[in-house]
């Protein structure tokens, strides 16, 4: 799901960039370090909107780097339990299939695809399908898909997903 | 992991009825999955409305039964809670539990995808999956075949070389200022895939990084007709040193479907399943950059390939210079129109050096002779093994320089992959004749299967060998015994009736003379024993006539000889190891000396004496120690029989020592056991013999009580001591 959330972060700046252009390089510092970053709590920064305060710099003693509080609004993706979202399949095996939402990574188990749905390893590129060829899901399909779990590590999100339910599947347009 | 059960109990605030289950016991279900269709009691309309799983598990009891009306909160049916037998980054993949939070552990351990290791599955499911892939490649009449990437198909260097290869791919793998990798494919490799495909199914094994390896794949296989993600990199490799490792987890019904092709066969602890591959060379001083740790190995690094760093150099230095360069090459091209490619680049280097003379002109040269010793070595072989192809070649000329559009084309004499492609569909074809014949659906192993294929390519051939086999090595033990051996070939030690070849490496030998008389008898070098090995084919004989020149290769290329077992060779005998001394004392159990046979300590004592001798007497007596170390000497090429200990009696000892000695030779003449209570290592302070496989804990005899051990003072063992030292770092 995604949210538009205020949310903090410090910009640790060299003394060299101290001069009329300080606040123009705070900015831009704070969009190459927040944006496409992922924690636990709030998912992937997907980008910043606005940036609402630049506090008080803080001179680090002895270092002359210094720290600027800034106070921005962004727009978050965070995956959740049981949400439905379209996802592009990106690998396709006799275990499962391998999807990206965006910078989302997501497995299906061939458990979790529909049984009328079979592998077939033969035909280029790989694919599931059914036996009437009605639905096809190969690499670079869209599919739907509903989250069943994620797992949160330090680089990122990872989840896992089925195509067992209404409305899931091949999306087609 | 105690088996728990999840009730899946009717949730709708209605009565409702049954009307069909869609799953049996020992079904297993996941979360949204069909249960069962059912209808409200009393519809007021007919419709079937699907009850979905709420749980992943199996299915171990259905309680309710068809037809029947279930109220609101009872049960329908007990599932087994799921068992997690797919697990991605330690989440079921099926329920999407977390397996680190909740404590649970999971059956699931094979990492079944090649490029995805976290994903693992659990045993049963690898079983099935690996099952039916056997089953559908023998419904597709197909083989697995792992296909190494370095040196087998390509060869990659991180060389400076020119940037106008043809057929070189140029790729950085970790950013901008990373290292440049320069990737040559082998000649004919598209062509090897397209038609080994249809009988295999492709799959990459290689010790580069994974980065390396699906940059590779790209090139290879730019629309993934061939692998398809099927590619195991270092990054998946459970083992830095070997490959095999990873066959159970990628194959889990058994590897009798796999063959392997590598240029190398210690990462696959020497299977009989891999066709070892001659190892393709391209640019020069490179081995393979994705060696295991510390196996790296050099052997053909310096002598194949094509120097390039000197056409590079010269194409930096100067323009005009390349061009003279050109047109120079191409006279000598005109001039000697049946060059080779090593000699040619041989030209080359020498036409590089009239260049350079200025600069590095002794290195150059240094080069030449190099390039000059691998024509010797390695050019002999080339012409004998080209030369079927280069008949046909209508333009021989094998390094040119296109000006015009700027591209540097490097004929390359490897055709290997034409041959390894016969191979392949050989063994394709053995696999599946055996298959058929079996008719049971039993399904034959690879690991036979090859080796046999192999041991077909000289059978009926019968070969005796003149000058191959050093006299030292038994014909059994040689390598070419056992090269000939798995190609099938039946190999003698002298003419028989029916002996059909004769391997020579030169003429003029006993054999080559009888042989020449021989009808019906094929005289050749062998190198057609090579070639034979390295093609998997009877290569025609005409092609390596023993002639006056005769052949440098004794040995067989590393790439053709898979002997099927280790020769056993005679190991030294250890000495016998020695019981723990019955004094129990540490000194005796460790003591060196103890390990030593009886003619060692013999001699060790016949040094202390000596030491002793001069040392003792040094003071007043060198002259006379110097008289008796002599008259040992010659003691000692008199009576040889007499022990060494009684030899040096005749030197001058202490006089404690003499008489003890003395004693002792009267008391092994009448063999009389006086004591009981004497141990070995007082016995050996006295210098007295010791049997080499000396039971410590056994009385033996020795000389008697009345001689006080302590009248050898500690000096005496110190000295032993040092001269044993001096023995050691002699030694």
């Amino acid at each position: 799901m995604f949210y538009h959330i205020s949310l903090e972060h410090e910009i640790l700046l060299h003394p060299q960039y101290f001069g009329p252009q300080l606040l123009e390089k705070v900015k831009t510092k704070l969009y190459t370090e927040v944006e496409g970053t992922c924690t636990g709590k709030y998912g992937f920064v997907i980008a910043v909107t606005t940036i609402d305060s630049i506090g008080a710099g803080l001179i680090l003693p002895g270092q002359g780097f210094v720290i600027y509080p800034v106070k921005y609004k962004a727009i978050v993706f965070r995956p959740f339990k049981g949400e439905v979202l379209d996802a592009v399949v990106r690998q396709v095996n006799k275990v499962g299939m391998f999807a990206e939402i965006g910078p989302l990574s997501c497995f299906i188990s061939h458990h979790s695809i529909p049984a009328e749905m079979e592998f077939c390893p033969n035909v280029s590129p790989q694919c599931y399908k059914t036996k009437d060829e009605d639905v096809v899901i190969h690499a670079e399909g869209e599919i739907r898909l509903k989250i069943v779990g994620t797992r949160v590590d330090a680089t990122g999100i990872f989840a896992i997903g089925t195509l067992m339910d209404d409305y899931l599947g091949l999306i087609s347009n | 992991m105690a088996e728990k059960t999840v009730v899946i109990s009717q949730q709708s605030t209605k009565p409702i009825k049954i009307v069909k289950w869609k799953v049996r016991e020992g079904f297993s279900v996941s979360i949204g999955s069909v249960v069962l269709l059912y209808d409200f009691e009393k519809p007021e309309k007919k419709q079937q409305l699907k009850l979905k799983s709420s749980h992943a598990g199996t299915v171990c009891k259905i309680i309710a039964q068809e037809g029947a009306i279930i109220s609101p909160g009872e049960s329908l049916l007990e599932l087994k809670a799921c068992i997690h037998p797919t697990v991605m980054k330690d989440m079921c993949a099926e329920c999407g539990a977390d397996l680190r939070k909740d404590d649970l552990n999971s059956t699931a351990s094979v990492p079944m995808v090649h490029t995805v290791p976290e994903l693992k599955v659990s045993e049963e499911l690898a079983q099935k999956l690996g099952k039916a892939d056997g089953d559908r490649l023998l419904r597709d009449k197909k083989l697995v075949l792992l296909v190494d990437l370095d040196q087998t198909l390509i060869h990659t260097t991180n060389d400076i070389i020119p940037p106008n290869l043809k057929d070189v791919y140029h790729f950085q793998l970790y950013g901008p200022s990373s290292p440049w990798y320069h990737t040559r494919l082998r000649p004919g490799t598209h062509q090897f895939l397209t038609n080994v495909s249809p009988y295999f199914e492709l799959h990459i094994c290689t010790f580069g990084a994974r980065n390396y390896a699906h940059k590779i794949t790209a090139i290879l296989d730019g629309d993934e007709r061939f692998f398809s993600n099927r590619v195991l990199s270092r990054d998946e490799c459970f083992n830095p040193t070997s490959k095999t490792a990873n066959l159970k987890a990628l194959f889990p019904c058994g590897d009798h479907m796999v063959c392997i092709i590598d240029d190398r066969e210690d990462v696959w602890s020497h299977a009989s399943n891999l066709i070892h591959v001659k190892p393709y060379h391209f640019f020069k001083h490179t081995g393979d950059i994705n060696a295991p740790p510390g196996l790296e190995k050099h052997e053909n690094d310096e002598k194949e390939g094509v120097d390039l760093s000197k056409m590079c150099t010269i194409k930096d230095s100067n323009e005009t210079e390349n061009e003279k360069n050109n047109h120079n090459n191409e006279d000598t091209c005109d001039k000697n129109s049946d060059t080779f490619n090593s000699e040619n680049t041989a030209e080359q280097t020498v036409e590089s050096e009239k260049i350079n003379t200025n600069s590095d002109s002794e290195i150059a040269l240094k080069e030449v002779n190099g390039e000059d010793k691998s024509d010797s070595t390695i050019g002999n072989k080339d012409e004998v093994l080209d030369k079927s192809k280069i008949d046909d070649k209508t333009n021989p000329e094998l390094l040119k320089l296109k000006n015009e559009n700027d591209v540097i084309e490097v004929e390359d004499p490897d055709d290997y992959l034409l041959y390894l492609e016969d191979i392949l569909i050989r063994i394709h074809k053995a696999f599946y004749d055996e298959y058929d014949r079996l008719e049971s659906g039993e399904v034959p192993d690879l690991k036979k299967v090859i080796p046999e294929v192999k041991s077909k390519v000289l059978q009926g051939c019968k070969m005796i060998f003149s000058g191959l086999v050093p006299t030292h090595i038994k014909l059994h033990h040689s390598r070419a015994y056992q090269v000939a051996k798995t190609l099938g070939a039946i190999v003698a030690q002298e003419f028989e009736d029916d002996t059909t070849h004769l391997v020579a490496v030169r003429p003029g030998t006993a054999k080559v003379n009888t042989g020449r008389r021989k009808k019906n008898l094929k005289i050749v070098t062998p190198d057609w024993l090579w070639a034979c090995a390295e093609r998997w084919e009877h290569v025609d004989e005409k092609i390596f006539p023993l002639n006056s020149k005769g052949s440098k290769n004794r040995h067989p290329p590393p790439h053709c000889s898979s002997p099927e077992h280790i020769p056993n060779y005679n190991v030294h005998e250890t000495p016998t190891q020695r019981k723990r001394s019955s004094s129990g004392r540490f000194i005796d159990t460790i003591n060196p000396l103890m390990s030593f046979s009886t003619a060692d300590i013999a001699d060790m004592d016949k040094e202390v004496e000596d030491t002793l001798d001069t040392e003792s007497e040094s003071e007043d007596e060198n002259a006379k120690a110097l008289k008796s170390n002599i008259l040992i000497e010659v003691k000692e090429d008199a009576t040889s029989t007499s022990s060494s200990s009684g030899e040096s009696l005749t030197a001058e000892t202490p006089k404690g020592y003499k008489r003890n000695l003395k004693k002792r030779n009267e008391d092994e003449e009448s063999d009389v056991k006086e004591s009981d209570d004497e141990f070995p290592s007082t016995k050996f302070r006295r210098g007295e013999e010791l049997g080499s496989d000396l039971d410590i804990g056994q009385e033996s005899n020795s000389d008697g009580s009345a001689e006080p051990p302590d009248e050898i003072d500690d000096g005496e063992w110190n000295m032993m001591g040092a001269a044993l030292e001096r023995e050691f770092l002699s030694n």
